[in-house]
């Protein structure tokens, strides 16, 4: 008993994790209609930005992350600006390719400055945790897990709430009638991407402190962006939550799936998501 | 070689072992046949950790640079792709860094291994423990789902009961896991005495993480790779004492060496060469090793024909900086120990068999909160 | 006049790589023959039929029916864990013959299955789908003791080159044998309505979902068989070497980067880029890759159809080209 709640807490708490993951996913893909297949070096890359800040200077891990955030909205601005834009009318099909080949190249600019090896963020306080009873609640996770639901909280209020939210919906939704109103196009094209790009930095940031990180570490984490945006489906903050506590719950349960070892938990974890494909392809929470 | 991709670390320390000889032995004059000297070339090409690559450019190294002995690549997988280019060639490899014994189960000839194999790395740690008070009698085991970890973990089944263990838990997680988390739980809730893992580098750091985020204080924590490297220690800080892992070699081990350098020269040796404060870890010691052994048995075949130093290598038997180097029916260096190593004070020290060790275990493992 | 060209170009190209292999045998050099290529090269000639095979057979599905499967890999690792486990001496321990048979069998029957659901969706949906069932069909062999579990399947070892070769060229030359054939059948035009507008070719009487399916099994069995001619030559098969999601990407890279949805298109990109990575290969791999990555962005942005349209001259590369293609797609 003691150990299904230990493990339901994991869970949820893993679970904060795979939202941070996919939120800048969920954005772009929604608004842009990119399956943007460098999100998981963004992360990298954010996690190497925390990672060189508290090795060289000590900077604790979460003051790091608005470091994380702006430099990812820099680099992500950039990309679109410069690059995506130019073939966002294109079939979706070279979006995928382009920011493939963007994911091999940050890839190997990260192998050729940092190495292979594996780093890992370890801040002094560090693996205390909050005991109760049986269960124990470890407190850099959830902190993880707290940062994960207010950088959502945020990314739902800038919709909403702001002009430029407005303008993003209002491309999203109609991209002629938009421009029509005087929204620049290419300009919201890019905030909206630099945005996705720095929820990737801050899940970054966040993962640095609980996992090992290395160039090439990035990979898994597109991967798990995609199944939790399939999970909860497109179009909403609330949506990208579910899913990614969902998809927590998934794995975690899907290792202690009764009769089969733990080494199923992936393929588990596929099968689910192709059956919600197939049985609801606008996921659970979609429109 | 991997000198690049996910395996590109220790690749590059493989290289840095092959290098080691091969500045020793062009120092030399070059290896002796029948009284020639003959200068040695090693050909690199970069297989970018991807075993298919591996194996052609091994054929393109043996075709276009006319390669006549091989060494091995980094990582089982590879190896195993490389055995059956050696094999379709009929050219001798000497390979040091892939331990998967289903690679020598095949009556393949002309590929040797001068590492012990998967299922003895963490052997040493059960035996170590078998002679400490309180003797622990429970292990946890979570292991990776790739051909090289599950070996390691089957060699731990098989010898716990030799040795009155139980394993209590063992659950395989698929290779590349981020999140390891609720395995530990679930290995918590066994209350073992050892918590072993049969993986790689990323996961011995997030299991020892979680390991301490979530209070379990087993008497052994023992990885099969990771914590040799510098970088474990470097990642984890003051976390990583106390750990254990098992270790092919480790510069404090004491063999009589009958050629080549003794330990300690090879260290200081090795610090010049690279300019570097770092210990040479075993992936640089074995892959010196497998040039020693291609060496060795050039000279005892008096030859430079494929065949004969083929035939040599088989009837080899050598002892040295490394350990004994000698080879079972199927190519494998069954003769040689594993070495326990122990993180101690942010230090690697040498703690099993007792007659190489340089200090004794830190046992048990303080919990968590008194560290 | 232009397609007698390629007429010409292609019987010639098949005559030269049927013929120069040759070369290497033993009564060429009885006859006093220069031995025009080596092993390795024989070696790199085989890797690049092999992507032909791939990269075709996903044009089939992918570049015809226009449903980009990112899962193809998964038939690649069926058709080899077919022929390895009938040939593998602790297992099946049967001849290469019987277990290559196996090799398109095996991916078709699964092609069949789970096509009648993936093929329901699009897009994007189709191509993740598809992903997640490549990766856990690999997790699911990976822990299946009885296919050797992690440590993999070892077929024996047949020494010759030359058999290997000529196995995957000759399944390079069925898979583009196969598309030209679908080309010009009804199946062929009807998956182009398919992909240019499905809801108009079921209203035009196209039975899309047989149409799919059929496309998807054959691509699966074409695939497989590349798979099972790679277990026999490779003598070693784990999940790791067969079933990379690298390869379900390299095989769409190679496709579009050629032009997808041709017969000659996916060959070029295959022949020209697995040329190209094997040229850089041995260099320092993270600048190659770089370099890939760049390469491959600059090809989608400037060159949306492929290469094809310049090789067999339906465009002109000027610059005119380019800006008239970058305003087509660009904000």
């Amino acid at each position: 008993m003691s150990l299904l709640a230990q493990q339901l807490v994991l869970a949820i708490l893993l679970g904060g994790v795979y939202v941070a993951v996919a939120i800048g996913f969920s954005l772009v893909w929604g608004i842009l209609n990119i399956i943007n297949l460098s999100h998981g070096a963004f992360i990298v890359v954010g996690a190497y930005i925390t990672w060189t800040l508290f090795g060289r200077l000590g900077l604790d891990p979460f003051l790091s992350l608005p470091i994380d955030a702006a430099a990812l909205f820099a680099l992500g601005y950039l990309l679109q600006r410069g690059l995506i834009n130019r073939v966002i009318r294109a079939p979706v099909f070279f979006t995928l390719l382009l920011t493939f080949g963007v994911n091999l190249a940050i890839v190997n600019l990260l192998l050729a400055v940092f190495t292979s090896d594996f780093r890992s963020v370890t801040p002094p306080y560090a693996g205390s945790g909050i005991v109760l009873g049986p269960v124990v609640i470890p407190s850099i996770r959830l902190a993880a897990f707290a940062i994960a639901l207010l950088l959502a909280a945020l990314l739902s209020l800038l919709m909403r709430r702001t002009r430029i939210g407005a303008a993003i919906q209002a491309v999203a939704s109609d991209r002629d009638a938009a421009q029509l109103v005087g929204i620049d196009l290419r300009h919201t094209y890019a905030l909206t991407y630099g945005i996705g790009a720095a929820c990737a930095g801050v899940a970054g940031g966040l993962l640095s402190t609980v996992q090992a990180i290395s160039p090439t570490a990035g990979e898994p984490y597109t991967l798990q962006a995609f199944v939790v945006v399939v999970l909860g489906g497109l179009g909403s903050v609330t949506a990208t939550v579910v899913g990614g506590l969902l998809f927590g719950l998934i794995e975690v349960f899907g290792q202690s799936a009764p009769g089969l070892g733990a080494g199923y938990a992936n393929a588990i974890a596929f099968a689910v998501l192709v059956i919600v494909l197939i049985v609801r392809p606008q996921g659970l929470l979609g429109r | 070689m991997s000198l690049t991709g996910s395996t590109s670390n220790e690749g590059n320390l493989s290289k840095q072992g092959y290098d080691m000889w091969l500045s020793w032995i062009n120092d030399q004059g070059g290896i002796t046949v029948g009284g020639v000297k003959h200068k040695v070339q090693i050909k690199y090409e970069d297989d970018q950790s991807k075993p298919d690559l591996s194996a052609q450019l091994m054929q393109k190294l043996i075709t276009e640079e006319k390669a006549q002995f091989i060494l091995g690549p980094y990582g089982s997988p590879a190896t195993a792709s490389d055995a059956v280019i050696a094999e379709k060639n009929q050219i001798p490899m000497v390979e040091a860094n892939g331990a998967a014994q289903a690679i020598f189960n095949k009556g393949y000839k002309y590929t040797f291994g001068v590492l012990s194999p998967a299922n003895k790395y963490l052997t040493g740690v059960i035996d170590m423990a078998a002679t400490l008070s309180p003797k622990p009698t429970t292990i946890a085991m979570l292991s990776a789902d790739d051909n090289f970890s599950v070996e390691v973990a089957q060699g731990v089944a098989d010898y716990a009961a030799t040795k009155g263990m139980k394993v209590a838990f063992d659950q395989k997680y698929p290779n590349g896991s981020t999140d390891v988390s609720s395995l530990v739980a679930q290995a918590k809730a066994a209350n073992p005495d050892i918590l072993m893992n049969s993986g790689h580098l990323a996961e011995a750091i997030a299991i020892n993480k979680a390991a301490k985020d979530l209070g379990v204080n087993a008497k052994i924590l023992a990885y099969s790779v990771g914590p040799s490297t510098p970088q474990f220690i470097k990642a984890l800080g003051k976390d990583a004492d106390y750990v254990y892992d098992g270790s092919q070699w480790t510069p404090q081990v004491k063999y009589t060496p009958a050629f080549y350098l003794g330990e300690a020269d090879y260290v200081k040796a090795y610090k010049t060469m690279f300019k570097t404060q770092d210990d040479p870890d075993y992936h640089v010691a074995e892959s010196t090793a497998a040039c020693l052994a291609l060496q060795k048995a050039i000279e005892n075949a008096g030859s430079l024909d494929a065949q004969k130093v083929r035939d040599a290598l088989a009837k080899l038997d050598v002892t040295t900086f490394f350990g004994q180097i000698k080879f079972d029916s199927r190519g494998l260096n069954i003769y040689k120990p594993m070495v326990v190593e122990q993180i101690q004070n942010g230090q690697h020290h040498t703690v099993f068999p007792q007659d190489v060790a340089d200090t004794k275990p830190q046992y048990p493992t303080p919990p968590w909160a008194q560290r | 006049m232009r397609s007698r060209v390629l007429g010409v170009v292609t019987v010639a190209a098949v005559a030269l790589f049927t013929l120069l292999p040759l070369t290497t045998t033993d009564p060429a050099r009885a006859m006093g023959l220069p031995a025009l290529l080596d092993r390795s090269q024989l070696r790199g000639l085989t890797t690049i039929s092999m992507f032909v095979v791939l990269t075709s057979a996903w044009n089939i599905i992918g570049g015809l029916a226009g449903y980009p499967s990112f899962g193809n890999v998964a038939f690649f690792g069926l058709g080899a864990y077919a022929t390895a486990l009938l040939t593998d001496p602790d297992h099946g321990h049967l001849p290469l013959g019987v277990g290559l048979l196996a090799s398109p069998l095996v991916p078709a029957v699964v092609a069949l299955v789970v096509g009648f659901p993936l093929l329901r969706l699009r897009g994007h949906y189709f191509s993740i789908a598809t992903l997640g069932t490549a990766i856990a069909f690999g997790e699911v062999i990976n822990n299946m003791d009885f296919l050797g579990g992690a440590t993999g399947l070892f077929p024996p070892i047949i020494r010759s080159d030359l058999l290997f070769y000529y196995l995957m060229f000759g399944a390079a030359a069925l898979t583009v044998g196969v598309t030209w054939w679908i080309m010009r059948s009804r199946l062929g035009h009807g998956l182009v309505a398919i992909r240019e507008n499905e809801e108009a070719a079921a209203v035009l009487g196209v039975d899309t979902t047989r149409y799919k399916i059929i496309a998807f099994v054959v691509a699966a069995a074409l695939t497989g068989l590349a798979g099972g001619v790679f277990a026999g030559w490779n003598s070693f098969v784990n999940r790791d070497n067969v079933f990379p999601v690298d390869y379900s990407v390299q095989m769409i890279l190679m496709a579009v980067i050629g032009g997808s949805g041709t017969i000659s298109g996916p060959v070029v990109g295959a022949v020209g880029l697995e040329a190209l990575i094997q040229l850089l290969a041995g260099g320092s791999g993270v600048y190659t890759q770089i370099l890939l990555g760049v390469l491959l962005a600059v090809t989608v942005i400037f060159l949306p159809r492929g290469v094809i349209d310049f090789v067999i001259g339906r465009s002109r590369l000027t610059l005119a080209h380019f800006r008239r293609s970058l305003r087509q797609t660009s904000v």
